[in-house]
């Protein structure tokens, strides 16, 4: 293995591109070519103008938040407790909305299909939701939710609320609502798999040694089961808050942020500003703030999973 | 050498036979309480309310639009018509044919799967083997990319597509699905090679064989179950984009199957049996594919969940 | 351990490794890339279905007069608007001829038109329909189909059969008709609205400006707010008529539109705001039954033209000219107009080529009081008209004072940023 090292014209280069580096080096261009340097070139995007390309600092953040026809953030409805609330507000009732139940609803299938005969199956049939695409998901909620055709209203009518009947996605009262509503349906099976594995990592002992305590399964549930899903859970949060955050797709499909933006959200917001619209500058500082808020977010739990 | 190997799978067998040995719960008590009868039915009345969307675009798919018109729990008149299905297939009412939208699908999803398992296993394989600090900050990096939204990098991307020409060209979208890929993947890749013992590689190495044999030989085959869960959930992944397939790919003949449906709701008669059809064609692949390696899917999805 | 690379086999796996990769590459993109040479034009536009076949009609007969084999491609609003100019920027592109009906469209891409001053003869059409696509003389595309929106479509049958009858004023409009309508067993609600793009909602709001407002109230909001706010009074007054009547209920809720058709013609709506195109459609069982009237006392009618216009880099130039001289030619048009669903841009086709319905809405359209205005969303377009769009959604779903004027300002607030002040 011994080299005539002064002489030998690929020495440095060996000594460079050692084994553990050459192999890094396909999976470091792609990033570079399609990760880093759109990221860089948004972020960049963002502070100039889109007419001019002069530098404009925030001034296109302040647009996209706070004025225009469709502000992320509108502070006027937001008081008077009006739709629409504004893109980033619909992604924030989305998550106060949906990650509760979802995290709660996903534990509490966990552990009551655990021990029923074909659970698997029924875990299976309820992970369906994850695994098909999400505009299919909206289809199928346009179509549950729709006035005739729909199962929803079915049942209010057979419950004696026929009333109240109505094509709900279309309102803008009830869009937002309604399509929350659908993607609860569709990610509680990622929270219930999840959950189903962290469970299994519980150790049967302390099943066993509560049993033997005589303690009821509400007190084992709360005392052993729950904390020692902790992990778990920041996982479940981490990656429901993330789909949260970036929802596009049901959107799209169900009402195009309609109706008068009740349903709008942060990354269909940046599709129809930056993309249809063809004012990248806006677009990216709308994509700018929803990356910031992945990525703080992310480290955010990140750090908290390393805490004993 | 060879026996090395076998003596790691007997070492590893016994090690797994005496976990399993470990978490066999005591036998069960035949006893059925009230207990469990609730949540027995608590069970099936969960798996009905998950049931019924999926019946019912089911049976709205496979009846004529007129009689799902005012609700498909209608069951008379009922009559068979599987040539809703053609109709979305061949894109006779709507001109846009399923059929090929699918086809189109695969050519992108096919390559967008292994590549990026090529590319992500080489660099997962340096992170794991040659720990630096260097490397450990990136592998930071890597954790963080994970959750970047599409948005952020997708303006600068179009931009050089137009110019490279890669617009309406399956290529482009590949490499970027290639590259959305990586982050998690390594991820998980480097978790799975840590597991495995350094011991047969460092006997392999020292018998002579070069970085390249051992990776080729010995690591690969046994990642081999790692894989096919990359596989699965990738697959999945590129198969269900919407945003990357809406934005490049603009040309309706080149459109990708998830990209149709909305085309079908926006486009003509909302007819649902149509919508249905099509929304069943597009989502047997990635039911499929998870039925088929539902563990390795469940398992990387998992990956994160169950840590000490 | 050391890590280094022991053995120049190290440096050629990895260079092998980046080979394959980087030949694979070449070779998927060289096989999707050389689409075979085709000798046929390929034309985009916006039409499926019956429409689409009509129009085929029409390139076959091209291709039998003159040999050259033309290609048809629908494609979507949104990508024929968004998309299609970024592949005009960018040479080489397949496209020919585009059929678009958005004159500001045409006017902004006319960096990547061929003109089409020299192809057309411009005395053939009347000048507000030459107008919006020319620019210093130079004329950007060559008119085709017109439509309009003419009013309020109903059956025949359905007028007699319940002794209703066609209204001459606003106020008979609103005060007898609708509530008559209403009246009738098995009426859901007497005005059906359309939905699924929005440009039906549209259609009938055009249609409250010029009806209540006159035509040039029209004209002004195309200009944008330098002429008039969506806030002034006058505009202000049409949409609280409008929303009156939303509030009443006399509207459906807005669902897809020729899903509405169907309904219209089973008796669950009375009326329906539509375009001429209604004729050819399947919903409508017959058409000698179907008829429409203006909006009472109205001066104006939104028309929208479709224009062909041939793109800079055309693979087939000189066929691409002959095809669009073809399609604005009266021969073309008539073979159009025969088929229904299509009224005529170039006036040398004759009044006798046209059905019954057709010709109404042709005389209709043509009379004295009457001026043909451009489409209102059409012609602003961009953002503000998915905005519009948009904002007409809410205001159907959810009519009230409050509502009417978040929806004023938040167009207003759209026509500033796009049109300027």
């Amino acid at each position: 293995m011994m080299k005539n090292k002064n002489k030998n014209p690929f020495f440095f280069l060996r000594r460079f591109f050692t084994i553990s580096r050459l192999f890094l080096i396909p999976a470091f261009i792609f990033l570079m070519i399609f990760v880093f340097y759109p990221i860089v070139a948004t972020v960049y995007t963002s502070f100039i103008s889109n007419t001019t390309g002069n530098f404009v600092g925030l001034e296109n953040y302040n647009s996209v938040l706070f004025h225009g026809v469709y502000p992320l953030i509108n502070g006027p409805n937001i008081l008077q407790g009006v739709t629409p609330l504004g893109g980033l507000v619909n992604n924030f009732i989305w998550i106060g909305i949906h990650l509760p139940v979802v995290v709660f609803s996903g534990m509490f299938l966990a552990v009551l299909l655990r021990d029923v005969k074909g659970g698997t199956i029924i875990k299976s049939i309820v992970f369906l939701g994850v695994v098909i695409p999400l505009v299919v998901g909206g289809v199928l909620f346009r179509f549950i939710l729709d006035k005739d055709a729909g199962v929803v209203n079915a049942f209010l009518s057979l419950i004696g609320l026929g009333g109240i009947t109505r094509t709900w996605y279309a309102f803008a009262d009830t869009a937002l609502l309604s399509i929350i509503l659908g993607s609860i349906w569709i990610w509680t099976g990622f929270g219930m798999i999840v959950y189903s594995a962290g469970l299994q990592g519980i150790p049967v002992e302390l099943y066993e040694a509560a049993e033997i305590d005589g303690a009821s399964r509400w007190k084992t549930f709360w005392r052993i089961t729950v904390p020692m899903l902790r992990s778990t859970s920041i996982v479940v949060v981490t990656m429901t808050v993330l789909w949260e955050l970036k929802i596009f797709d049901i959107v799209y499909v169900v009402t195009r942020g309609g109706p008068g933006g009740a349903s709008d959200v942060l990354a269909y917001r940046m599709y129809n500003i930056g993309i249809f619209g063809g004012n990248y500058a806006a677009g990216s500082a709308i994509a700018v703030l929803l990356t910031l808020m992945t990525i703080g977010f992310a480290a955010y739990m990140v750090s908290r999973m390393s805490k004993p | 050498m060879k026996a090395k190997i076998a003596t790691f799978f007997s070492k590893a067998k016994a090690y797994l036979v005496s976990q399993f040995k470990k978490i066999k719960l005591p036998k069960e008590k035949p006893k059925i309480t009230r207990f469990t009868v609730l949540t027995h039915v608590a069970a099936w009345v969960i798996a009905t309310i998950w049931i019924i969307p999926f019946l019912g675009i089911f049976i709205a798919s496979i009846r004529p639009y007129s009689e799902v018109q005012f609700g498909w729990w209608n069951l008379q008149p009922f009559h068979f018509d599987p040539t809703n299905f053609i109709d979305a297939w061949s894109g006779q009412t709507s001109g846009y044919p399923l059929g090929n939208a699918m086809f189109n699908s695969l050519l992108v999803t096919i390559p967008a799967t292994f590549l990026p398992i090529l590319i992500s296993a080489l660099a997962a394989y340096s992170f794991a083997r040659f720990r630096s600090r260097t490397k450990d900050i990136l592998f930071l990096i890597l954790v963080l990319l994970q959750t970047i939204p599409q948005q952020a990098v997708i303006i600068p991307i179009y931009t050089l597509f137009n110019n490279l020409h890669l617009l309406n060209n399956y290529i482009g979208l590949i490499l970027l699905h290639t590259a959305f890929g990586l982050p998690w993947q390594v991820l998980f890749l480097r978790n799975f090679f840590s597991t495995l013992p350094i011991e047969i590689e460092e006997a392999a190495r020292v018998d002579g064989a070069s970085y390249y044999k051992i990776f080729r030989r010995i690591v690969l085959p046994i990642t081999l179950p790692a894989l096919a869960s990359l596989v699965a959930l990738q697959f999945v992944f590129v198969w269900n984009d919407f945003f990357f397939a809406l934005t490049i790919i603009t040309d309706p003949r080149l459109a990708l199957a998830p990209q149709v449906i909305p085309l079908l709701v926006g486009r003509y008669f909302a007819n649902y049996s149509l919508l249905t059809a099509g929304s069943i064609l597009v989502m047997i692949l990635p039911i499929a594919i998870y039925v088929a390696l539902q563990r390795y899917y469940v398992r990387g999805l998992t990956a994160g969940a169950v840590k000490g | 351990m050391s890590n280094r690379l022991s053995g120049i086999s190290k440096t050629l796996v990895a260079i092998v490794l980046i080979i394959i990769i980087v030949v694979a590459g070449v070779a998927v993109y060289v096989y999707y890339a050389s689409t075979p040479q085709q000798t046929n034009l390929t034309v985009y536009a916006l039409w499926q279905g019956t429409e689409e076949d009509n129009f085929k009609q029409a390139l076959g007969n091209f291709t039998e007069n003159t040999g050259i084999e033309v290609t048809y491609f629908g494609r979507t609003t949104e990508d024929l608007l968004v998309s299609v100019p970024q592949q005009l920027a960018n040479p080489p592109y397949d496209v020919d001829v585009i059929i678009a009906p958005w004159p500001y469209w045409i006017k902004d891409n006319s960096p990547y038109l061929t003109a089409v001053t020299d192809v057309i003869t411009e005395s053939d059409f009347p000048a507000n329909i030459i107008s919006p696509v020319k620019t210093d003389g130079t004329i950007w595309a060559a008119p085709f189909k017109l439509s309009g929106k003419p009013g309020f479509w109903f059956r025949d049958s359905f007028f007699q059969n319940n002794g209703l009858s066609v209204p001459t004023t606003y106020e008979e409009l609103v005060a007898t008709l609708l509530p008559a309508i209403q009246a009738v067993p098995g009426i859901e609600q007497p005005i059906a609205s359309g939905d699924t793009d929005g440009w039906p909602l549209s259609d009938t709001t055009e249609g409250f400006i010029m009806g209540l407002g006159g035509y040039q109230l029209q004209l002004d909001l195309e200009t944008g707010p330098s002429a008039r706010n969506w806030t002034d009074p006058q505009v202000r007054n049409v949409f609280a008529n409008l929303t009156g009547i939303l509030e009443a209920g006399y509207f459906s809720t807005p669902a897809d539109w020729e899903a509405q058709i169907a309904k219209l013609w089973s008796g669950q709506y009375g009326l329906y705001w539509q375009g001429s195109f209604i004729t050819t459609l399947p919903e409508v069982q017959d058409v000698n039954d179907l008829d429409f009237f203006p909006f009472p006392g109205t001066t104006g009618v939104a028309g929208s033209v479709d224009y062909a216009v041939i793109t800079k880099e055309a693979p087939h130039p000189d066929e691409a000219r002959q095809l669009v001289q073809y399609l604005a030619g009266a021969d073309a048009q008539e073979i159009m107009v025969k088929q229904g669903g299509f009224l005529a841009t170039n006036v040398n086709v004759p009044n006798s080529a046209y059905t019954t319905i057709d010709s109404k809405v042709v005389a209709f359209m043509s009379q004295p009081g009457i001026t043909i205005v451009p489409d209102l969303d059409d012609t602003i377009g961009g953002q503000w008209q998915t905005t519009f769009w948009d904002q007409l959604k809410l205001l159907w779903t959810s009519p009230s004072d409050s509502t009417m004027n978040s929806v004023l300002n938040a167009l207003q607030t759209a026509a500033i940023e796009q049109q300027g002040t």
